[in-house]
C-alpha cells in the first residue's frame, strides 16, 4: 500500500501535499500538489522507499533501518523500532499498520496512533508486498526467499497458513481481488503468476486458504501486478509486455511495445502503463502521454492524474493523462513511492 | 650401425651434466647432511625450542600463555587436555587430565531458553579432580574452540582459580610428556557458583532485538559467512535448522580468524579485527553466538584476552533461535544483510574429523 487511508486527508485539494521518500538522500521531500512548489524536506532515516498515511500520521518505510519514521500533524518526527531490517511495504488492517521487514522474516505491526511497535508476525523470509483482504481480517505476505504467500490473521497477529507458489519461486507482487475470494502472486524468478483461493470471506476459516489453483506464464522479470474485479495485469519488465488475464488467469491479451513496464493504473476510464524505460505513459489502447522522464513509481492522485517519481532522474511530476504534464520539479536523489497528504 | 666417438667438447659437456645430476642425487640421498647442521636455519629446520619460543605470549594479553609459563608453574597448575581420548592416550603433557568434553557442553532448558548446565559441568570437573580454586591451564592440539569451551565452562561454574590457555597447543610444549592410560585422580566435590554474567539467554536477546550493534549490546555471529548469509544451496546451512540467516543486527566474524595455525592470531591484528573492522565497543557488552556452544567460545576467550570487559556467550546458539517453538515474530532472523568482516585465520593441529571445533 502506497497511499492514504483517507483519514488524514481533510484539507482542501489546494492544500494537499505530495510527500515523496527520496532514498538517495534519506529525505521525505514535500511538494505542493497543485503547483509542484517545493515545501521542504524531512530527514527520515536511511533509504526511505514508501510512504503511507494512517490516523493522521505520515509513515515512511526506511529500508536501511530497523525502524519506520512517522510524522505527526504537529510536525513531530518519531522513529518506531521494528527490530528487523528493511521496512519496505505498508498495509493497514484493523486500525494497525503492517510493514514488511524485507531483510528478515517478519512483519512489524505498528500502532499508528501511539507510534509504537505492537507486535511482530513471523512470515517467510524476505517478505515484500503485502495485501489485505476486504474486511481486514486477513493479510497476505509474499516471501521472496521461501516462495510462499503467508496468510496472517490480523486479529491474533498469527500466521495461520502459507500458500506454496511453486519450487524456487521468488514471490514479489501480491494482490487480492476486490471481492476477496481470489489471491494472486507474481513469481519473479519463474516469470509466472499464480492464483489461489483465499478461503472465502475474511472472517471465515483461515486455514482453508487453498493451494495454487492455476498459474500462467508472463513476461520476463515481472514484479508487480494489479487485480481488478475481472482482470489481472502483470507487466513483464524484461520483455516490455503486459499480460492481461481474466480472474482465472485465462489469457485475454498480451500488450506489447513497452520498454520496461512496471505498473498499471486506471485513470480517466483507461488503463495506463508506467514505463521505467520510456518517458511516457501509454494506455493499453495505445494512447500516449509524454512525461519529463521515465517513471519507476506512480501514485494515483484523483481521476486522471498521477504523481510520477522519476527515480533515476531525481524528478517528480504530476501528470494528467488527458492534458499531459501539469508540473515537474527537481527532487532529492532517487524519489520513490509517494503519498498524497 | 656404427656410432662416431664424441669429440672433446661434447665429452666435457656430458661430464658436466653428469656431475650436476650426481650432485642432485647425492643431495636428495642426504650425502650433504654433514654440512646441514650449520645451515639448519637456512633450510627451515625448526627445533622444539624454536616452537616453544614462537608460542610465547607477550604484552597485555589475558588468558593465553606460552609454554614457559607452564614450565615455570608445572607443579602448581592443574593441566587439562581438551582433546579426544585417542589423542590423549597417544601423547599428552605429563600428568594432564582429559576433560570429558560432552559433559562440559551440557545445557539445561529454562523458561528463558537454554543455559549452561552448571551442575553437570561442575560434576565433570569434579570427576577429574579439579577444585574451584585450582589454577588451571587448558591445552589441545591448537587453540581451537574445543580448548576455549573448556575455559568458558570453568568460567560458567564460577571457577575461582586462574584459567589459562596454552598458546600453540601440545606441539608448543617441549617438556615432559605422558602416554597411555590416564593417571588415577581422586575426584573432588566441585560445588558450582554459576556465573550467569558469562552467558545470555534467548529471552535476553529477544528483549533487545533491534538494538544490537546500535544502541544496545554488540552481537557477533562466529559462523562462516555462508551460514550467516543463508547462502542458498550452501553446505554451511545446517539441515536441522528451520530457518537460516542470523540474529538481527549481528556482525559476522568467523571464529577461525582468532587462530593462526596452532596459536592465537597476533593480538594487534585481533584488536583491529574486532574494534576497527567489526566496530565493537570494548567497554560495552558483547554477545557471541554460533550454531552450537563450542565455536563461539573461541571469540568469547579471544575478546576477553584482548581486553573486552563484558563478553557473553549465547549458549543456546542459532540452533535454538532458529528452531524456537511458538511466536517466532519475537525471534526474527535476517537474511538480506551483509555485515561480514573477512578473516584470514586457520586452525592447525591434528584433526581427522575435519571439524575445526573438534581439533582442540
Amino acid at each position: 500500500m502506497t497511499g492514504s487511508d483517507g483519514q488524514g486527508d481533510a484539507s482542501s485539494p489546494a492544500d494537499r501535499v505530495l510527500a515523496v521518500p527520496c532514498e538517495g538522500d534519506d529525505l521525505l521531500a514535500l511538494f505542493a500538489l497543485d503547483t509542484g512548489d517545493r515545501l521542504g524536506e524531512v530527514p527520515v532515516g536511511s533509504h526511505p522507499v514508501h510512504a503511507t498515511t494512517c490516523r493522521g500520521r505520515t509513515v515512511v518505510a526506511t529500508m536501511g533501518e530497523r525502524a519506520v519514521t512517522a510524522v505527526d500533524p504537529s510536525g513531530g518526527v518519531t522513529r518506531i523500532e521494528t527490530g528487523v531490517l528493511g521496512p519496505s511495504h505498508f498495509a493497514a488492517a484493523n486500525g494497525e499498520l503492517y510493514v514488511s521487514c524485507s531483510a528478515g522474516d517478519a512483519l512489524a505491526v505498528v500502532d499508528p496512533e501511539a507510534l509504537t511497535l505492537v507486535d511482530r508476525v513471523a512470515v517467510g523470509a524476505e517478505p515484500h508486498e503485502i495485501a489485505v483482504a476486504p474486511g481486514g481480517g486477513r493479510l497476505y505476505s509474499g516471501s521472496r526467499r521461501e516462495g510462499v504467500v503467508d496468510v496472517v490473521d490480523t486479529e491474533s497477529h498469527e500466521r495461520i497458513g502459507a500458500i506454496d507458489a511453486g519450487p524456487d519461486a521468488r514471490v514479489q507482487g501480491v494482490a487480492i481481488s476486490p471481492n476477496g475470494d481470489r489471491g494472486y502472486a507474481v513469481d519473479q524468478r519463474g516469470a509466472r503468476v499464480v492464483a489461489f483461493e483465499t478461503g472465502g470471506d475474511a472472517e471465515g476459516d483461515a486455514a482453508s486458504a487453498g493451494p495454487v489453483r492455476v498459474e500462467a506464464a508472463v513476461g520476463a522479470d515481472p514484479y508487480d501486478l494489479v487485480a481488478t474485479g475481472d482482470r489481472v495485469f502483470v507487466p513483464g519488465r524484461g520483455d516490455g509486455i503486459v499480460h492481461e488475464f481474466d480472474r482465472d488467469l485465462e489469457p485475454i491479451a498480451v500488450h506489447e511495445g513497452f520498454s520496461r513496464p512496471v505498473d498499471v493504473f486506471e485513470a480517466a476510464g483507461e488503463r495506463w502503463v508506467l514505463d521505467a524505460g520510456a518517458a511516457r505513459l501509454r494506455s493499453l489502447d495505445g494512447a500516449v502521454v509524454e512525461t519529463p522522464a521515465p517513471g519507476l513509481v506512480a501514485t494515483p492522485v484523483d481521476d486522471g492524474r498521477l504523481a510520477v517519481s522519476h527515480h533515476d532522474d531525481d524528478r517528480v511530476s504530476l501528470v494528467d493523462v488527458e492534458s499531459g504534464t501539469v508540473w515537474s520539479a527537481d527532487s532529492p536523489a532517487y524519489p520513490f513511492g509517494s503519498v498524497v497528504v | 650401425m656404427t656410432r662416431e666417438p664424441p669429440n672433446d667438447d661434447e665429452s666435457a659437456t656430458r661430464d658436466a651434466e653428469n656431475a650436476t645430476r650426481r650432485g642432485l642425487l647425492r643431495a636428495a640421498a642426504g650425502a650433504t647432511v654433514a654440512g646441514a647442521a650449520s645451515t639448519a636455519g637456512c633450510l627451515g629446520v625448526t627445533t622444539p625450542a624454536d616452537v616453544a619460543a614462537q608460542n610465547e605470549v607477550s604484552g597485555n594479553v589475558g588468558h593465553f600463555v606460552g609454554p614457559s609459563w607452564l614450565a615455570d608453574n608445572r607443579e602448581d597448575a592443574v593441566v587439562l587436555d581438551a582433546r579426544d581420548a585417542e589423542r590423549f592416550r597417544e601423547e599428552r603433557v605429563y600428568r594432564a587430565r582429559r576433560v570429558p568434553f560432552d559433559a562440559i557442553t551440557s545445557r539445561e532448558s529454562t523458561d528463558d531458553g537454554d543455559v549452561p548446565d552448571t551442575d553437570a559441568i561442575a560434576d565433570a570437573f569434579g570427576e577429574i579432580g579439579v577444585s574451584p580454586d585450582d589454577d588451571v591451564l587448558v591445552y589441545g592440539a591448537s587453540v581451537g574452540s574445543r580448548v576455549t569451551r573448556v575455559a568458558f565452562a570453568l568460567a560458567a561454574v564460577g571457577h575461582e582459580g586462574s584459567i589459562r590457555v596454552l598458546n600453540g597447543g601440545l606441539s608448543a610444549w617441549n617438556g615432559r610428556l605422558g602416554t597411555g592410560s590416564r593417571d588415577r585422580i581422586s575426584p573432588t566435590d566441585y560445588e558450582p557458583d554459576p556465573a550467569s554474567s558469562a552467558w545470555v539467554t534467548r529471552e535476553w536477546l529477544a528483549d533487545r532485538v533491534g538494538t544490537f550493534n546500535g544502541d544496545g549490546p554488540g552481537l557477533v555471529d562466529v559462523r562462516v559467512p555462508e551460514a550467516y548469509l543463508a547462502a542458498a544451496g550452501s553446505d554451511a546451512l545446517n539441515d536441522d535448522h528451520d530457518r537460516h540467516g542470523h540474529l538481527p543486527g549481528a556482525v559476522d566474524v568467523h571464529w577461525v580468524g582468532n587462530v593462526a595455525g596452532r596459536r592465537m592470531t597476533d593480538p594487534g591484528r585481533l584488536v583491529r579485527l574486532y574494534e576497527v573492522e567489526a566496530e565493537l565497543d570494548r567497554s560495552g557488552t558483547v554477545v557471541v553466538y554460533g550454531d552450537d556452544n563450542v565455536d563461539p567460545t573461541s571469540t568469547w576467550v579471544t575478546l576477553k584476552a584482548i581486553g573486552f570487559e563484558d563478553v557473553r556467550l549465547y549458549d543456546g546458539g542459532f540452533g535454538e533461535w532458529a528452531n524456537v517453538e511458538g511466536d517466532r515474530g519475537r525471534y526474527p532472523v535476517e537474511t538480506a544483510t551483509n555485515a561480514v568482516v573477512p578473516t584470514e585465520g586457520s586452525v592447525g593441529g591434528d584433526d581427522g574429523g575435519g571439524d575445526f571445533s573438534c581439533t582442540g
